[in-house]
């Protein structure tokens, strides 16, 4: 026997034995799967199929001693043992998981799945799923009321929030929260679920948009109030302030100035980022019987943090930690500090002042990329940063108020091009003083519901709505006015010129970037079976849409657009032309409002009021229930 | 010496049960002190059109605005400036739920959710018509009564689904009210009788009236009366619906109909606005006051102000005719009577000039309350 493969089975034989070892502990600790990933050593399996894990959201356990983490491209839960800093378990959910709920014993996790519509409940002991539970379309955040006995579910397709009985783990009751929930918080004294929307309501695009906060009664199980928050837009994370001066609330948000021109970014304060001040009534955060909203904004003068989004409080209510996703940063708030500011400057006045970071922002820290949740320890000592895209947690000293380290969750160390342009599309750096990123405006790659007058330089002229990037690959030419035959042109000199004022992306850059949009898939469609049947309303309309020849210009065989421009009659006062690219028609349902001009609020007023000369189809001569059939089918593309 | 006021307190207890008996045997409990909202003290429009009872709070749509009553007192009065569809607020429905409240207004239909309202128009959404008269909550579906057709409108997929002359079976599409059972959905069609929908079939079944449009009853159980119905209410307790129409009242209990006139029964008026119906009651607006029929006993009692002397009036109708009238201190706001619903023994009622809070008491305390008058009325 040589020496070489004596060594050889020397090697084997070890590795037979830490096998041997590895199955014991697994046996006697009882986790399901040991997961190996360490800080610097993600696991062999995650980097040969380049699988991001893409972490999202993350919670601690009751006893302060793991961490979870939901990584949405992974479609998994991880426990992350906190004075190892390593990842210990692992367990597969849904597709698309977005947020995670511990009960309040800490015995049960429950994991939202957004592509799915459903939530995996986990055992938090030995890592395993119990039972799946169908919820309302596309559920992202979660929170068990203080009993335990029932789960809040936000339904950010459904636009409403599913509360599921987990006694018997069905739903008892769905009630309404208008926009695209996103994030829930159940309130400390267990009195109230917060949910903060995503999305604004739907208005005039003449109007700046407003966003609002919902309130539930937990006693009652219904909608016990809606605050509206003017003047912005995606709502995130909710935090309460505890101790005897909390009480109230921060929700991160943007403002937007969408009915300015976005060539003055060059001005700067096209797009601030800040968070909203909420007291709410009848708890002891607010001094009045009416709830009360001040904003407050955490840019600088001449530098932003964009896509402020996670939020958390220290537990002696000290500081409130803050990320801003697009720039990679979180921000470090002295509440002391936060509610002098609020006392000294009139509220009205506030929300568009540049100057208040300076005063109440104690440090800024660095993250990973694309900074989203954020938790902090019981024990108050440190915050930990879910990275997005980077697959880490950013560690935080709290008391020195430092950088402490980095958790590498798993996942592959080298960038893909997808992963490079992803990046990209959620960093600010490459717009003038890093005011937004691509993701700032297209929160989900999806829209934010608002129009803007983006390229013309006059007040008011040609604003156009946002459009979706879900599904976009095979859709050019794109713009309203069709005049960009691809993204290279769509993203590169244009956002260069006319958004972002500065240099943009270099040549390497542009094609990841690209490569990225390009890859952005479109959402399952909720409207149409899983057999692909149409209800015998979408049949009728089906018919409807080709008797009507809407086939013509909303060709099927290209996602139902001819890819040219028409003018069917659209164009308003402050439109300098009346040709406007069509519209590809999936999941047209999932993003309102409709038109270029984005004045069409729902797809009925597409005909019922935005078609007088027929233009638009002839569709004068059709009863109201031919219009309901149509729209149906519209649905379920 | 003990004994002896012993003895005169058991004759006098005796002697008080003697002296009630008679009337206790005869009336059901009664609505003899009543308080008005009107214009006088914060409505904001003297034409109550609908009312609805969620728990301690009174919603009542009016022709200027929805009013708020809670703890007595009016709280808040929405008009479209607030965001509500239109001024004249025709239905409402409270959906168990959610708590979330919808309206049928002359301008489409409004939901009412945490202090805010989202409204659904012919124009922005699949609702047959913006006039709209009745509204009613089955499950995640809403239903709304327009003058074009049955909308149903689900909640959870945002499906609109219009139910007119072109797919059902009537021949008129001027729906007035809706009323939701277990496993059923009753529509009452002003001119087209009532439809009863399947939920679990999807299918419908019209009831319309045999004779025709004439306005007689034939015979007991002929069916409904008139095919004119303004509304209809579902009584869980007896599994019966109620219809009212312009011509008398019609119940029907699954196998039979159970039809009232003013001419042979203790109504007060062959027009009737709506029904209400729990247990053995059932209760009719008309135009000439408030009837109630307890229908194991068929005992009538109508209340209505009297217009000469401005207070109370309980007609009572025994099963042998026999009427006994009662006058009380305080009255229904009008005799018009648009609608109804029960707040635990209480009653409100929606008048041509306010809302009328109707407090039961006991029946002692109704002999104590009423100034009794009895006679016999022939033509009962």
């Amino acid at each position: 026997m040589s020496a070489k493969l004596t060594t050889r089975l020397r090697r084997l034989g070890a590795l037979a034995g830490s096998l041997v070892l590895a199955s014991a502990i697994v046996a006697t600790f009882g986790i399901s799967r040991l997961y190996a990933a360490q800080a610097g050593t993600p696991s062999a399996a995650s980097a040969s199929q380049e699988n991001y894990l893409t972490p999202v959201e993350l919670k601690f356990s009751h006893d302060g001693t793991k961490l979870y983490v939901v990584c949405e491209d992974d479609d998994s839960l991880l426990a992350v043992d906190v004075r190892t800093r390593r990842v210990v378990a692992k367990v597969k959910v849904g597709h698309k998981p977005k947020d995670v709920a511990v009960s309040p014993d800490g015995r049960t996790l429950y994991v939202s799945n957004e592509w799915d519509d459903t939530v995996s409940e986990i055992d938090a002991a030995s890592f395993t799923q119990r039972r799946t539970f169908a919820t309302g379309w596309g559920p992202v955040g979660v929170t068990t009321d203080r009993s335990g006995k029932v789960l809040y579910v936000a339904n950010s397709m459904g636009n409403d929030v599913s509360l599921l009985d987990l006694t018997i783990g069905a739903e008892i009751k769905r009630l309404a929260s208008w926009r695209s929930p996103h994030h829930l918080s159940l309130s400390l004294d267990g009195r109230r679920v917060y949910v903060a929307n995503l999305l604004g309501h739907l208005g005039s695009p003449n109007e700046p948009p407003v966003s609002e906060l919902v309130v539930i009664d937990t006693a009652k199980q219904r909608v016990a109030e809606r605050i509206e928050i003017p003047g912005v837009l995606e709502l995130r994370h909710i935090a309460e302030a505890p101790g005897p001066k909390g009480g109230y609330l921060l929700v991160p948000f943007i403002r937007p100035k969408n009915l300015n021109p976005l060539i003055q970014v060059a001005q700067g304060w096209i797009l601030t980022h800040g968070m909203a001040v909420v007291r709410v009534a009848g708890t002891n955060g607010a001094t009045q019987t009416k709830s009360s909203v001040t904003q407050i904004l955490l840019d600088d003068v001449d530098s932003y943090y964009a896509g402020t989004n996670g939020v958390a409080f220290t537990p002696d209510g000290r500081h409130a930690l803050v990320t801003s996703s697009e720039a990679d940063t979180v921000s470090a708030v002295d509440t002391a500090k936060l509610e002098r500011r609020l006392h000294q400057v009139p509220a009205e006045e506030l929300a568009n002042r540049l100057d208040s970071a300076r005063e109440i922002v104690e440090r800024r820290l660095e993250t990973g990329a694309n900074p989203m949740g954020i938790a902090i320890s019981p024990d108050g000592r440190s915050a930990y940063v879910v990275n997005r895209l980077s697959d880490s947690l950013t560690v935080v000293d709290i008391p020195r108020l430092q950088v402490r380290g980095t958790i590498d969750l798993g996942g592959p160390k080298q960038l893909t091009q997808l992963r490079r342009g992803e990046q990209m599309f959620h960093a600010a750096r490459f717009c003038f003083q890093g005011q937004f990123a691509c993701a700032t405006c297209h929160p989900d790659n999806h829209i934010d519901g608002v129009a803007w007058n983006l390229e013309t330089p006059q007040l008011g002229r040609d604003r156009v709505a946002n459009r979706t990037l879900r599904g976009i690959a095979e859709t050019a030419p794109y713009k309203w006015n069709g005049h960009n035959p691809d993204l290279e042109t769509q993203c590169g000199p244009r956002i260069a010129k006319f958004l972002f004022h500065s240099e943009g992306f270099n040549t390497t850059q542009l094609a990841d970037l690209v490569a990225f949009i390009k890859s952005i898939p479109l959402p399952p469609s909720r409207h149409l079976a899983a057999n692909g049947e149409l209800t015998p309303a979408q049949e009728r309309g089906r018919a409807i849409f080709f008797r009507k020849n809407c086939d013509t210009c909303h060709t099927p065989a290209t996602h139902y657009t001819a890819r040219t421009s028409f003018d069917v009659g659209t164009a308003n006062q402050y439109d300098t032309s009346g040709l406007f690219d069509v519209p590809q028609l999936d999941r047209i349902v999932q993003r309102p409002p409709y038109m270029h001009s984005g004045e069409a609020k729902s797809l009925e007023e597409l005909w019922t009021t935005y078609n007088p000369e027929d233009k638009h189809g002839v569709t004068s001569d059709m009863s109201k229930e031919e219009l309901n059939d149509l729209i149906e089918f519209l649905k379920s593309l | 010496m003990k004994s002896k006021q012993m003895w005169r307190w058991f004759l006098g207890v005796v002697g008080s049960l003697a002296l009630l008996g008679p009337a206790c045997a005869q009336k059901p409990p009664l609505y003899t002190h009543w308080e008005n909202f009107t214009t006088a003290n914060g409505m904001p429009d003297e034409k109550v059109l609908s009312v609805a009872v969620d728990g301690d709070r009174v919603w009542a749509g009016t022709e200027n605005g929805l009013v708020l009553i809670e703890k007595g007192k009016i709280q808040k009065v929405y008009k479209p400036e607030d965001g509500l569809a239109n001024r004249v607020v025709t239905g409402i429905a409270v959906d168990p739920a959610s708590g979330d409240v919808w309206l049928a207004t002359f301008g489409g239909l409004s939901r009412l959710s945490g202090g805010h309202f989202h409204n659904y128009t012919n124009l922005t959404s699949g609702l047959a018509n913006d006039i709209t008269y009745g509204v009613a909550i089955q499950d995640e579906y809403v239903w709304v009564a327009t003058t074009a057709g049955t909308n149903r409108f689900n909640t959870r997929t945002g499906e609109w689904s219009i139910f007119s002359e072109k797919n059902a079976p009537i021949q008129e599409p001027w729906s007035y009210g809706i009323a939701v059972a277990e496993k059923k959905v009753y529509v009452a069609i002003w001119g087209g009788g009532i439809l009863e929908y399947d939920i679990a079939g999807g299918y419908w079944k019209p009831y319309t009236d045999p004779d025709g449009e004439m306005e007689i009853v034939l015979f007991k159980n002929q069916g409904l009366i008139h095919i004119i119905v303004s509304n209809i209410a579902w009584n869980k307790d007896t599994q019966m619906f109620w219809a009212s129409t312009y011509f008398g009242l019609s119940g029907y209990d699954g196998r039979n109909w159970h039809n009232y006139l003013s001419m042979d029964s203790g109504l007060a008026s062959d027009f009737i606005n709506a029904p209400k119906s729990r247990g053995d009651e059932v209760w009719a607006c008309t135009d000439k006051g408030l009837s109630y029929l307890n229908f194991k006993t068929n005992t009538w009692v109508t209340y209505r102000p009297n217009a000469k002397t401005g207070r109370g009036e309980i007609v009572i109708t025994a099963p042998d005719k026999k009427v006994t009238t009662m006058e009380t201190s305080t009255s229904l706001a009008h005799n018009y009577i648009l609608n109804m619903d029960f707040q635990g023994d209480d009653i409100w009622v929606a008048t041509a000039t306010g809302l009328s809070h109707g407090i039961r008491e006991t029946t002692r305390e109704s002999n104590k309350e009423g100034k009794v008058h009895e006679h016999t009325t022939a033509s009962r």
